[in-house]
């Protein structure tokens, strides 16, 4: 690019501030990992609980979500590698961050408030998790995401109104709708430079 | 009506436009990514870096990552009102 001041006319200023603007709008979509990693975590961890409960005798088929406490540390160091690499923060990333981080903690709380009540963790979890999903969506603007959010939602009404036999499996539809699907969408446009 | 001498002539050139776009959007840009979105060479590119930092519109931070350094640039409030100012001119001189 020059640096000529005398040749640029009032239309091409405004191309520059656009191709600019374009440029730098896309960042945070190279990231379908996260979604990815989760929701087969997830899928795997809900279903395991289901099938265990079914079909054994054990009392304690939660006990497969401690999974997921490995599972944030592999997101927190992976997301921390990516963000020592990136070259450029744009305020969609931090809103990004944090939002999913809040999430984190919000996640932690609900534990501690029901632990005892495990029977009802599906529930809450899939509305809470309905808020960063939705969010994201927003922020990144895109649409899977969002849709994914409202199935997340719609998802913990059916988880509390249906019976013990139809509700654990609210969770695994969930980890489909709103982050696998998503995720591989997100996938296939960083692999074709979409994003 | 505004006219063309009305443009903020330090913004009104297409790198320095292109530096500032990019840092009216982002929290943070590194030089190497500014260098690869506008195309510009690297001296260029430092010449008008310098140029908008000496003008107090954006800000300009070293920092290493292990062992290799990085110049990461961000915009100033001022550099934000001056932006803002040459596209509301624009609009006017482009009417």
């Amino acid at each position: 690019m020059e640096n000529n001041i005398k040749k640029m006319s009032g239309e091409e200023s405004i191309k520059i501030i656009t191709d600019m603007i374009e440029k730098t709008r896309c960042n945070i979509k190279q990231g379908s990992f996260h979604l990815l990693f989760w929701g087969w975590l997830v899928l795997i961890c809900s279903l395991t609980e289901y099938l265990w409960g079914q079909f054994s005798n054990y009392d304690k088929p939660w006990i497969v979500w401690l999974l997921t406490v490995p599972g944030v540390f592999v997101s927190l160091i992976y997301g921390f590698n990516k963000g020592k690499r990136q070259t450029v923060y744009t305020y969609a990333d931090r809103l990004y961050m944090w939002t999913w981080l809040s999430f984190l903690v919000s996640a932690i709380i609900l534990v501690v408030l029901l632990w005892g009540k495990m029977q009802y963790m599906g529930t809450y979890i899939l509305m809470l998790a309905g808020f960063p999903t939705f969010l994201s969506g927003v922020i990144i603007k895109f649409r899977a995401l969002m849709i994914g959010g409202l199935c997340f939602w719609a998802l913990s009404l059916v988880s509390h109104f249906t019976g013990p036999d139809i509700s654990p499996l609210t969770v695994p539809v969930a980890m489909f709708t709103g982050y696998l699907i998503p995720g591989y969408i997100l996938k296939k446009e960083e692999k074709n430079g979409n994003v | 009506m505004a006219t063309f001498s009305d443009l903020d002539s330090l913004l009104h050139s297409q790198l320095r436009l292109a530096i500032v776009s990019i840092l009216m959007n982002t929290e943070s840009a590194e030089f190497t990514y500014i260098k690869e979105q506008t195309g510009a060479t690297a001296g260029n590119l430092s010449i008008q870096i310098t140029k908008l930092r000496d003008a107090g519109y954006i800000t300009v931070k070293k920092k290493f990552k292990g062992n290799y350094p990085h110049t990461l640039c961000m915009i100033t409030a001022l550099g934000r009102e001056r932006f803002e100012a040459y596209v509301d001119s624009l609009r006017d001189y482009i009417k």
